[in-house]
């Protein structure tokens, strides 16, 4: 017992009261402590931001007319009214849509085709998933190269299929650019819905299709009552989090149509762009952004809300 | 194990003469149809790199050039400044991955044992990811032309920390969640501070998770348009930016274009394919085990 | 070495109150064991007097010193997980070693207490492994190194056998025991196991949703429990609960089992004690005081049934055989080589002088 007593009494002699007395405090406040970089991050380059461009909304920001003078209400009705701004949000609503449902029927095909193992699964695995780890602006760039006239390949095997000369203008002509801009989004997305959906899949235990064979329900019926309900919160969480990336198609844009022909191609992202760094109407721009913003929050909260629901369903 | 116990409800409606099921053929070809629909465009872009300038002229399109050559990359990297785009890159993606494992790390522990600041702190902190980019581009650029961070390296690695802190808080999130506490129990027990429980004992357990995090957030930096297109220009431009070289296409452009792609490409694939088993996690906040 | 004493310990965790009011003394050296079933809170204990949990109300005094605010590191004590938690990216060696190394104690010392630990344990020949080498038993007795190694003034144990398996325990349990006699530091031992706390406590406290249900040595708790609850937590097989009332005149009591043809009359000693007539209580017997009968009529407070037996159960050195008194189910303990069968009718002696009896609403014992 002295022993210990010894060593305790040493221990005392050795730290400094100051160092304690620190490493007392950061023990007590040890949680907080390890979010402040965190938050002070966020703070600093998302919330103070946002509360600057919020203030924005209502100023003539410009970089070449000093003082920024209050104007109310007037950026935001410039977006309202602009026609452009009205298309571009139809545009990508209807853009992510298609997108998105295509992207899960696929990605579900995938994943249900995938789902039992055969030789050279891990390879086939390994290919699928690379268009998730490729820019959006060199997937734009691919199928530029493919789809472009006169030269791509895209038109002269449609040609040798159709038996005619094909001329279509992929990147220029409307309708054929939505056709263009839905490949290249579905060739790289579509993975990732197949990779959620297969890691729901071989989460339901193989027993329960057992079971109900035995039953005497299999095929479809099987894939109706077993499969689709317990793969519901899967495909909740993988229609959510591709639908809130989709909406910001910005880069395959730029890189594949720059928004044309004309203004055919703009999606919100990309109208505002324009509006803020090719016409220089920083304001305006910024207050299209605000409004996208809260429409943006009013989709998240109501999806993860719903996704929330279901999961613990 | 019969065939027909695993996700029996595949492709193929059942035969209904048949005791057993057979694998469909219809998975295969379907599985192969789409293989060709992601190699495809990779293949297109890989050979467009390597076909001499007059190959692009040609019709019917060449598949596999005769005299492969090397031009295209060299002008990519060097003529179009392309090798200032990948050191650039690689400076703000290995920086930003750091800063961010770390940060994140520290962050998702606290959330994870702690539930620190309860639901609304770490949802406020998940809400992050699902801002419109726009939204907080236009803002940040007007803050850092005014305090001198535009078009600098700094600036974009501290945007690109906050842009991938969400992900790699979630990822570690989950990842503490299924670490035991009772090492950390049994340090503080015997003798350690909080902090050292945590450096010494939890952060080595969970190892795999970040480098996991890790890879998935310089992806990520790797990948990234929007940010760098706004926030840099003639110093600080990462890869992705140099593309914008190409824009309107006149010919000559297509195999420099298709060489920058191939190098950019080739880490962000092979870190992908390796860190696969923790993509499931990664894509989804962490919400799902991979 | 230090005792442990605890006044009104509060725990809750949100709406969930999981420690209520616990009063507590554990003498200086002696080995304590709590005890219970599943969310009794016995874990929850143990880890507010480590510091791993904060307490909503009262205080923990170990030694002179009041606790309550002091981390874990500062409180001189040491503990085994069930779990062994044992750090898989460190060898035995640096296992044990790490608690002195984080106090930054010095090498010479560190390697000395160390190999003296491995020693006494019977694990110096495992020192470059990693846990993930290691056998259930290696692991646990790493992890009783480490906690050695610290001298601490306490002990603490959380289940630290339930991840073993049967024979692997039994081994264990005669380490634990033997180690406490050898360095006779205070010890604290959590198991829902009755057979470990019996054989292991010095005191035990047996706890039921958040409260102490009795404090004791081994022996004052199983022949004399305070209530049904401890009389039918220790014990294997279970004590024997007869329903039925108190009857009889002054003096002479009998307890009428409910549907029994005869009142079970009780030893003198007994009877004195139970006063109200017609007050519904629970006789408890306990299988090995229910046995074949011997000689031509019973003993002195005992008492003869013909029993029906329904089932048997042999388990090698004795069998176990189930029986009605009247409506109730009752065991009985007999020989191994008893040839009794299923349906056969046999001749038992019950020793009332050893029954408990429980008050049927309060569950509480009228003897002892």
């Amino acid at each position: 017992m002295s022993r210990v007593a010894e060593v305790r009494r040493r221990e005392a002699g050795l730290m400094a009261g100051f160092s304690t007395a620190i490493s007392l405090w950061s023990d007590r406040h040890f949680k907080w402590l390890l979010v402040a970089p965190g938050i002070g991050l966020i703070l600093a380059l998302s919330v103070y931001p946002l509360l600057f461009s919020f203030w924005v909304n209502f100023v003539n920001y410009d970089f070449q007319i000093p003082g920024h003078a209050f104007v109310g209400l007037k950026n935001f009705s410039q977006v309202v009214f602009d026609p452009v701004a009205r298309w571009s949000l139809a545009l990508t609503v209807m853009l992510s849509a298609a997108n998105v449902t295509i992207e899960f029927a696929l990605g579900l095909g995938l994943a249900l085709a995938m789902v039992r193992p055969f030789p050279g699964r891990g390879l086939v695995m390994s290919i699928l998933i690379i268009p998730l780890f490729i820019s959006p602006v060199i997937v734009g760039q691919a199928w530029a190269l493919l789809l472009q006239r006169p030269f791509g390949p895209t038109n002269y095997l449609l040609g040798q299929l159709l038996r005619r000369e094909v001329t279509i203008g992929w990147l220029s002509e409307s309708p054929w650019v939505y056709f263009a801009l839905i490949l290249s989004d579905v060739w790289q997305w579509t993975p990732f819905m197949f990779v959620i959906l297969l890691a729901g899949l071989t989460s339901i235990p193989p027993n329960l299709y057992e079971a109900s064979e035995l039953d005497g329900i299999g095929g479809w019926l099987a894939f109706r009552l077993i499969t689709l309900p317990l793969l519901a919160p899967m495909i909740t969480l993988a229609i959510t989090f591709r639908l809130l990336d989709a909406i910001r198609l910005f880069d395959t844009i730029f890189i594949m149509t720059a928004g044309g022909p004309g203004t055919k191609t703009y999606t919100s992202s990309f109208y505002l762009y324009t509006v803020g760094f090719t016409q220089f109407h920083l304001s305006q721009a910024t207050a299209g952004s605000w409004i996208l913003l809260v429409l943006t929050a009013a989709l998240v909260s109501f999806l993860v809300r719903h996704l929330l629901k279901a999961e613990t369903v | 194990m019969s065939q027909k116990a695993i996700a029996g409800p595949a492709g193929t409606p059942p035969k209904r003469r048949r005791r057993r099921r057979r694998p469909g053929i219809g998975r295969f070809v379907f599985l192969g149809a789409f293989l060709i629909f992601v190699l495809g465009p990779l293949y297109w872009m890989f050979i467009t790199s390597i076909k001499p300038s007059d190959d692009y002229l040609a019709v019917p399109p060449v598949w596999f050039p005769s005299h492969p050559t090397l031009v295209h990359y060299i002008a990519a990297l060097f003529a179009y400044r392309g090798l200032q785009g990948i050191a650039n890159s690689l400076i703000v993606s290995i920086s930003a991955t750091a800063l961010s494992a770390f940060v994140g790390t520290l962050m998702a522990y606290s959330f994870a044992r702690f539930e620190t600041g309860g639901k609304h702190l770490s949802f406020w902190v998940l809400s992050q990811r699902f801002l419109p980019p726009i939204a907080i581009v236009l803002p940040v650029f007007l803050i850092y032309r005014t305090v001198g961070l535009h078009d600098t390296r700094f600036g974009l690695v501290i945007a690109y920390t906050v842009f991938t802190l969400p992900v790699t808080v979630w990822m570690m999130f989950a990842y503490f969640k299924g670490v035991p506490r009772s090492m950390e129990d049994a340090a503080l027990v015997d003798g350690c501070t909080r902090w050292e429980a945590f450096w010494r004992v939890a952060v080595p357990l969970a190892a795999p998770g970040i480098i996991a995090a890790a890879v998935f957030a310089f992806i990520a930096c790797w990948t990234e348009f929007f940010f760098a297109l706004v926030l840099t220009s003639r110093n600080a431009f990462t890869l992705p930016t140099v593309f914008r070289a190409f824009l309107g296409f006149q010919g000559a452009q297509y195999g420099e274009a298709s060489a920058l792609a191939v190098v950019s490409l080739a880490p962000s694939i092979a870190l992908g394919v390796l860190a696969q088993r923790h993509l499931v996690r990664g894509l989804t906040l962490g919400a799902v085990r991979g | 070495m230090a005792d442990v004493r605890i006044r009104g310990l509060h725990k809750r965790f949100g709406g969930f109150h999981a420690v209520r009011g616990i009063d507590l003394d554990i003498a200086d050296g002696d080995f304590t064991v709590l005890v219970g079933p599943s969310g009794c809170g016995k874990s929850t204990l143990l880890r507010t007097i480590a510091g791993l949990e904060d307490i909503s109300e009262g205080e923990i005094f170990i030694g002179d010193e009041i606790v309550n605010d002091m981390r874990p590191r500062d409180r001189d004590v040491a503990m085994v997980f069930q779990d062994y938690a044992l750090y898989p990216h460190m060898t035995v060696e640096k296992n044990i070693g790490f608690g002195l190394r984080a106090r930054k104690m010095a090498r010479s010392e560190i390697d000395d207490r160390v190999n003296r630990a491995s020693a006494m344990l019977g694990i110096a020949q495992l020192y470059g492994r990693f846990p993930r080498q290691l056998s259930g038993g290696q692991r646990q007795r790493v992890a009783i190194g480490r906690a050695i190694v610290r001298e601490p003034r306490i002990f603490l144990f959380d289940e630290p056998l339930s991840n073993l398996d049967a024979q692997l325990r039994d081994e264990m349990r005669w380490e634990i025991k033997r180690l406490h006699r050898e360095i006779s530091t205070t010890m604290i031992y959590v198991t829902h196991d009755q057979i470990e706390a019996m054989t292991l406590a010095d005191r035990i406290v047996l706890m039921r949703e958040g409260r102490i249900e009795q404090v004791g040595t081994p022996a004052e708790l199983f022949e004399r429990p305070i209530s049904r609850f401890v009389a039918g937590f220790l014990g294997s097989p279970k004590m024997s609960f007869l329903p039925g009332r108190v009857v009889g005149s002054e003096g002479v009591a009998a307890i009428a089992i409910d549907g029994a043809a005869f009142p079970l009359p009780l030893p003198t000693a007994h009877a004195a004690r139970v006063s109200t007539a017609g007050a519904r209580v629970l006789l408890g017997l306990r299988p090995e005081h229910i046995v074949r009968a011997q000689g031509a009529s019973p003993g002195e407070g005992m008492i003869r049934l013909d029993a029906r037996v329904e089932l048997l159960q042999p388990t090698g050195s004795r069998t176990f055989a189930t029986f009605r008194i009247g409506s109730a189910s009752a065991l009985a303990e007999l020989q191994a080589h008893d040839v009794s069968n299923p349906g056969e009718t046999i001749q038992l002696d019950a020793n009332l002088n050893r029954a408990s009896l429980f008050d049927a609403e309060t569950e509480l014992a009228l003897l002892s």
